[in-house]
């Protein structure tokens, strides 16, 4: 395994101040289990000297609800998001997101804020995130912004985050009674297994079946998860039905081809992610 | 690389040690002679590592040892009572012909033991799901689950 100084940090406080004075040479570890394999391959940047722990900071794990907000500290475990009474009542797409993810021994030790880091294209909790419209929380220093989710994520395995920079906390507004969610991982097994495509999709209507919001992110078919804002926008307004729904799952597909150009999948991928995209627009919708 | 001192328990008993922090709490607990973890994969895929860390689950091969500085670990050779006595998982998994190769059984009564810590009633497909991180290439995995059944039956009936 490559070679670092450890440091334990002994609260928020001090995890920042490290970073402040160590920058780049500094990375740090929450629940290890993207970063340890990486250290093992030894493909960490040679400039890094320091892994910094912070998968001890209380201060950094806890669900609440804050002024119609729901607060997640990055440090919190996706057991620990599953198992939430709070998650299960205002976002139990997240939860199920959450308990998608590897086994329940990675699920005890990953976390919220290592999954949206990391970055990966194929990542189950940040397509959720991003249809919750989720703000990160930035500490530098004694200093704090925000950002979108949106914003933060760059690109495959890439965020807009200073090397002095520490994620601490994500959160969201909570959704209006009576929306619904849905979140389907599909893999090419049932656990331990990473997302071949996934689908997140939001929506509240009107008595009359008048879609209101609706938000929709495929996982796993672009570079980063994104919203398919068109589609949204498309959505918007409408009656739900059966043809509106078709030509929704038609436009993701176009959209997925559209951004990623096509490949040796595009064959397999473009028709299920359109019958994804009819599956969890036909869960989360009454449709006339 | 500096070496670092860690403070943690193994099996309700204390260990100091001075240790590289690139070391694994797997390798650790290896060199300290908890053989009954297995390193399988080491990407944290096939569960031969499991060992129970405050209570929950983690394949030690994801935990570097510095993470561990306090912790309490449980191995399978924790679970024998000081007479000898071995534990109810441990005889139904010996009863129900449980182990083949015998590689992955350590870390399958660890997420097994996890379960049956909170719940003495799982379904068949809570023991799944307790055991959807540890991979059997023997692949005798009705044994397994029928073996936590009966662990559950014997553990409600010594209550």
């Amino acid at each position: 395994m490559q070679e670092f100084n450890f440091i334990k940090a002994k609260n928020l406080t001090d995890a920042c101040n490290l970073l402040t004075e160590l920058g780049s040479k500094a990375k740090i570890i929450a629940g290890g289990t993207d970063l340890i394999i990486e250290l093992r391959q030894e493909k960490l940047s040679e400039e890094v000297e320091t892994i910094i722990d912070i998968s001890c900071l209380d201060e950094l794990k806890y669900i609440r609800e804050e002024d119609g907000f729901v607060k997640i500290g990055a440090g919190t475990t996706h057991a620990e998001i599953v198992r939430s009474e709070l998650i299960q009542e205002n976002a139990p797409v997240l939860a199920e997101a959450a308990g998608s993810v590897g086994s329940p021994q990675i699920r005890n030790r990953g976390t919220v804020g290592g999954n949206i880091i990391t970055a990966s294209p194929c990542a189950d909790t940040v397509p959720v995130l991003l249809a919750l419209d989720a703000v990160a929380v930035l500490k530098k220093g004694d200093k704090t912004r925000e950002v979108s989710l949106e914003e933060l994520l760059a690109g495959p395995y890439k965020v807009n985050l200073a090397d002095d920079e520490l994620l601490t906390e994500i959160y969201f507004k909570k959704l209006p009674g009576g929306a619904k969610g849905y979140f389907y991982k599909l893999a090419r097994r049932k656990a331990v297994a990473k997302s071949r495509m996934s689908i997140t999709a939001i929506a509240v209507q009107d008595s009359d079946k008048k879609i209101l919001d609706i938000r929709l992110t495929p996982g796993a078919v672009t570079p980063v998860p994104i919203r398919f804002k068109e589609v949204e926008e498309m959505l918007s307004g409408q009656k739900a039905d059966a043809e509106l729904i078709k030509k929704a799952g038609e436009m993701v597909a176009d959209q997925m081809v559209n951004i990623t150009g096509y490949r040796w999948s595009t064959d397999y991928k473009k028709p299920v992610i359109n019958s994804l995209t009819v599956r969890a627009l036909n869960s989360v919708l009454e449709v006339e | 690389m500096e070496k670092i001192k860690v403070n943690f328990k193994v099996n309700g008993k204390d260990f100091r040690i001075e240790v590289s922090p690139n070391k694994r709490l797997l390798d650790v607990l290896r060199d300290l002679g908890f053989m009954g973890v297995k390193e399988g994969c080491g990407v944290g895929e096939c569960g031969a590592c499991t060992v129970l860390m405050n209570g929950k689950k983690v394949n030690s091969c994801m935990v570097l040892i510095g993470q561990a500085e306090g912790a309490e670990i449980l191995t399978v050779e924790g679970l024998e009572g000081e007479d000898g006595q071995l534990h109810p998982l441990q005889e139904a998994f010996i009863e129900a012909g449980a182990v083949q190769c015998g590689f992955c059984t350590p870390g399958m009564i660890m997420s097994s033991l996890e379960l049956l810590n909170e719940n003495l009633n799982p379904t068949e497909s809570e023991i799944r799901e307790a055991i959807s991180g540890n991979l059997c290439r023997c692949t005798g995995y009705k044994q397994i689950i029928d073996a936590v059944k009966l662990a559950a039956k014997k553990m409600r009936e010594r209550q």
